[in-house]
């Protein structure tokens, strides 16, 4: 079949486009499939900490657990509602429980959270009926889906021709991640305050400071790694750099701490929860436009292996 | 036992083509640019044939002739055209001027990224070897679009699916060649089984070289660029004298499922660390 030696190209690729046309095609994931990601990253991070807490407190003194769960549990329901209608086509959402393609991110994915809403309604429902054994057997189902729920979604986008979300895989799912566990945690920080665990709610938002910690570290390595692929222009400057830079930085990251120094947690935590799904709205939108840069697609076609 | 083939005795594509038609054999496009005149009646041919819509608003691009732009939803044959202006017309290279049409199609590639993005099943491999979406499946969530690596599957506006060239599915269950390749007077477009169209090719290649042309080369037959990083094959497969870029092509396309695995442990890595920090720091009152 392969009689001759593959012949080498021509010459070497001088920036030449067709045209300057786009090679690639946007996925034009709209507001829902950001709005999604974050609340399925808040649901999740919250059925980790519910399993946390129920070792550390079996008693449940502080509540903790069970309004976790019961956050978890809502969200494990609204999140895929929302996801549902982004779809074209949403009357036959049912057609992805069809079929398990393990090379899909967005087919194990769509059974990561089947997985997640039976043993999050499992948990919470069996608390709720009193059976406490039963609702911390379901606890640890519930607790591992919810790690696959709330970090899947970089996976998701990596596993892609795009070249801002290729690039940098493993940096990109850090981020998602400890976005994910920074705004998980920040909710239960607000509940934990308003039912009064004032000292349970500081643990949680020293947690979450510490997850934006982790936050901040990812998306150096992230804008690294996107610099040295040559894909990084989307998030330097254009509309989807000024909503990375002032939702997920300036108002998801340096206002809570600040917030909190001044003395506002409750406020902290609510500008994480609204940065976080700035976060994954920038990242969709910069996504788009790094599919239309054709200098971007080809140069990382051909400086990127795999 | 006929793999569903309506016509099991002579087949059209047989005489149209020379090629015999048959479920569980690979066929393929074999597009060489140094045959395409731009007269883009491959375009025509399967907007006809499909019953896909016009491209729309009859303005120019002033991009040479190319008034298409790109393959998409409703367009699934592509005619390219690049001017090459700056050289001279004595440095002309011969069989192919400095006027290079290039026709643009899905290259149902094995395996194929959009297939393995697809979480309906919609996306499947036939029994031709070729990469079709099946409309009643599809529920349009749009992942195909991001995974396939040169920018072809869409989703339609019109009825919220995914549209892409099935290198003609319909006609090929009944012994029929592809409209495009059909239609094309040049032979462009060659439509054939792999193991026909590929040595064929090669020996073209190689025919072009002798004749002076020396920057002749295949795009995605095995082993050759095109397919690369885990993409064996392009099924349709093409012979060009540029750089794949100038035809918008990546030069090493890349199979994009590989990259799951070290993206998922660093998402889990992440969660597991803060986990642990909140095991040890606690969540809770202490009393
Ligand atoms: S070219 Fe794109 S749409 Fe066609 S088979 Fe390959 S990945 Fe799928
Ligand atoms: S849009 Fe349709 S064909 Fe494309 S991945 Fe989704 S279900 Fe599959």
């Amino acid at each position: 079949m392969n009689a001759m030696a593959p012949v080498p190209l021509p010459e070497p690729w001088q920036g030449e486009t067709y045209h300057g046309r786009p090679t690639l095609k946007p996925a034009e994931f709209d507001w829902k499939v950001a709005t999604y990601i974050a609340v399925q990253g808040v649901a999740g991070a919250a059925q980790l900490l519910a399993g946390i807490s129920r070792t550390e407190d079996p008693e449940d003194r502080d509540g903790l657990a069970s309004r976790a769960r019961a956050l978890a549990f809502a969200g494990s329901i609204i999140a895929p509602a929302i996801l549902i209608g982004h779809l074209k086509t949403p009357k036959r959402w049912y057609n992805m429980l069809r079929i398990v393609r393990p090379q899909s991110p967005m087919s194990w994915g769509s059974w990561v959270l089947t997985a997640f809403g039976a043993a999050s309604f499992a948990a919470w429902g069996a608390e709720r009926m009193g059976w406490r054994r039963a609702a911390d057997l379901a606890q640890i189902p519930a607790s591992l889906a919810g790690a696959g729920a709330a970090s899947y979604t970089a996976t998701l986008l990596s596993t892609t021709s795009n070249p801002l979300w290729a690039a940098a895989r493993a940096p990109l799912a850090a981020q998602f991640a400890a976005s994910s566990m920074a705004g998980g945690a920040a909710a239960m920080a607000l509940l934990q305050r308003s039912a009064g665990k004032v000292e349970s709610a500081r643990r949680l938002e020293r947690l979450s400071a510490a997850a934006l910690g982790a936050e901040t570290a990812a998306s150096m390595m992230l804008s690294d790694a996107q610099r040295r692929a040559g894909v990084s222009a989307p998030l330097k400057k254009g509309p989807p750099a000024l909503l990375h830079k002032a939702g997920a930085q300036a108002l998801g990251i340096a206002a809570p701490l600040v917030l909190r120094a001044l003395g506002r947690p409750a406020l902290a935590s609510a500008a994480i929860l609204i940065g976080s799904a700035l976060l994954r709205q920038a990242v969709l939108r910069a996504g788009d436009e790094s599919a239309k840069r054709p200098l971007d697609s080809l140069g990382f076609a051909r400086e990127v292996r795999r | 036992m006929d793999g569903g083939l309506i016509n099991r005795g002579a087949q059209e594509a047989e005489r149209t083509a020379g090629a015999r038609i048959e479920p569980g054999r690979s066929y393929g496009f074999f597009t060489d640019t140094t045959l395409c005149i731009g007269c883009k009646a491959c375009e025509v041919a399967c907007k006809e044939w499909n019953g896909l819509p016009a491209d729309g608003d009859m303005r120019l691009s002033g991009h040479s002739y190319d008034n298409t732009g790109a393959l998409g939803a409703e367009t699934w044959r592509h005619v390219g055209f690049v001017e090459r202006l700056d050289d001279r017309p004595g440095e002309m290279k011969p069989f192919q001027s400095n006027w290079i049409m290039f026709s643009d199609v899905c290259k149902h590639c094995d395996p194929a990224p959009c297939l393995e993005a697809c979480p309906t099943g919609a996306l499947f491999r036939t029994e031709f070897d070729t990469v079709v979406v099946q409309q009643d499946i599809c529920n349009g969530c749009a992942y195909c679009v991001p995974a396939c690596p040169f920018g072809v599957v869409e989703v339609s506006k019109a009825d919220g699916k995914a549209h892409k060239c099935t290198l003609c599915h319909d006609r090929m269950k009944g012994g029929m060649e592809p409209a495009c390749a059909k239609a094309c007077p040049t032979d462009s477009i060659q439509f054939g089984a792999l193991e026909d169209l590929i040595p064929r090719a090669h020996q073209r290649v190689e025919h072009l070289h002798e004749m002076g042309q020396d920057r002749a080369y295949l795009y995605g037959a095995p082993g050759t660029p095109g397919a690369t990083h885990g993409i064996k094959k392009l099924n349709a497969f093409f012979l060009l004298t540029e750089r794949p870029e100038v035809h918008g092509l990546p030069s090493e396309p890349v199979r994009p499922a590989p990259r799951a695995q070290p993206s998922l442990l660093a998402g889990l890595g992440t969660l597991a660390g803060l986990a642990a920090a909140a095991l040890v720091f606690g969540l809770g009152s202490r009393r």
